[in-house]
């Protein structure tokens, strides 16, 4: 059995400073990011939101914000936190209803996801730009 | 092909009170289809005896000699060195207690192999013979009863890093999940009773580590989704 004074006197042997990060784990964490920006993202919205609804000022006002760097900068992220939340979320539902279960389909579909990621940040941030 | 293979293997000795370290040595390529354990082999038996690591069949078999080889669990002995990239960095296990060099202390590991009690439950008279299976049935536990508890899955799991006191972790959950998909075992109920909990069984967040890890080329992923589908259909 443990001894847990014995063990607490033992290093721990390192373990995210030195593994090696794989496309599923690159996924995983990166879901729970987008999730935390989305998240994040609710007071800006709801700032947004009373900011254009107060007055034709404030509206105007707000909508130059939207257009300055920060406010395309914050479009830009949440609008890729929602696409790829919602994608590897769908990834998610998928495996744990026992689709796309073998070790070749989550590995694949973790690559696949990470990608549409990639072309919709492109986009968006073209779209954005333009 | 390389003639010599550099290796920077974990060096710790908790008695002489120094810190962790990187030790670099030189290895001549042996043969073709040399593993990482040959390696080994060579520098405790021709370089520096006071390296510490475990090892037994050398096949794959027994899971004594999982280390985390260039940043990903693996078995030594089934390792090639041809593909690894050089200098191959050698570390023990992560997230675990290291006793000395790459050896760690696997009490814990165990301990949560013994919580989900790993032996069939059945309360039926046993049979004039054996308890039989149809092929059907067999071919159910194909990708769980091949586990060798090197425990590769569940110290590359970042939840287990974390909550691996209360998160029983893939390999004990892979190990539960044979139990629960075997036709003769007749406590499943009991068994999905004693998984149903906010950490021991959900703390996982399909990292996939364990899957990538396995050296077995098992899914503990997967087992975890079906224990957890498991515990889901007896809801509805």
């Amino acid at each position: 059995m443990n001894d847990p004074g014995r063990l607490t006197r033992r290093s721990l042997s390192p373990r995210l400073s030195v593994y090696r990060w794989q496309p599923a784990m690159i996924a995983s964490l990166a879901h729970r990011v987008s999730g935390l920006i989305l998240v994040l993202f609710v007071p800006l919205y709801l700032w947004i939101l009373h900011g254009m609804t107060g007055s034709t000022d404030d509206f105007e006002r707000m909508q130059q914000w939207l257009h300055s760097g920060l406010g395309r900068l914050s479009l830009w992220f949440v609008g890729v936190a929602l696409f790829y939340h919602f994608c590897n979320g769908l990834r998610f539902l998928s495996i744990d209803a026992g689709w796309c279960e073998s070790r070749m389909m989550m590995r694949l579909s973790a690559r696949v996801v990470i990608a549409m990621a990639g072309v919709a940040a492109l986009l968006l941030a073209v779209l954005l730009l333009g | 092909m390389v003639d010599v293979i550099r290796l920077s293997v974990f060096r710790y000795d908790p008695e002489t009170g120094s810190k962790p370290s990187m030790q670099s040595y030189e290895v001549p390529f042996l043969r073709p289809g040399m593993k990482l354990l040959d390696a080994l082999n060579y520098i405790k038996w021709e370089l520096d005896g006071t390296l510490t690591y475990r090892r037994s069949c050398a096949e794959g078999v027994c899971g004594s000699d999982g280390l985390n080889i260039n940043g990903v669990n693996g078995l030594a002995c089934i390792t090639p060195i041809a593909g690894l990239k050089q200098p191959v960095h050698v570390r023990p296990l992560p997230g675990m207690h290291v006793i000395r060099d790459l050896v760690v202390d696997m009490d814990h590991f165990f301990d949560q192999y013994r919580q989900i009690q790993p032996w069939m439950k059945a309360t039926t008279p046993l049979p004039e013979h054996e308890r039989l299976q149809s092929p059907e049935d067999r071919a159910a536990l194909d990708g769980q009863y091949e586990c060798i508890l090197c425990g590769c899955c569940t110290t590359a799991c970042p939840s287990w890093w974390w909550n691996g006191d209360r998160f029983l972790g893939p390999a004990a959950l892979l190990q539960a999940n044979r139990w629960i998909v075997d036709s003769r075992d007749e406590a499943m109920g009991e068994r999905l009773d004693q998984l149903e909990d906010a950490f021991r069984l959900y703390r996982c967040h399909q990292i996939m580590n364990c899957m990538e890890a396995c050296p077995k080329e098992l899914n503990p992923t997967a087992a975890i989704d079906n224990i957890k589908r498991k515990i889901l259909a007896r809801k509805s």
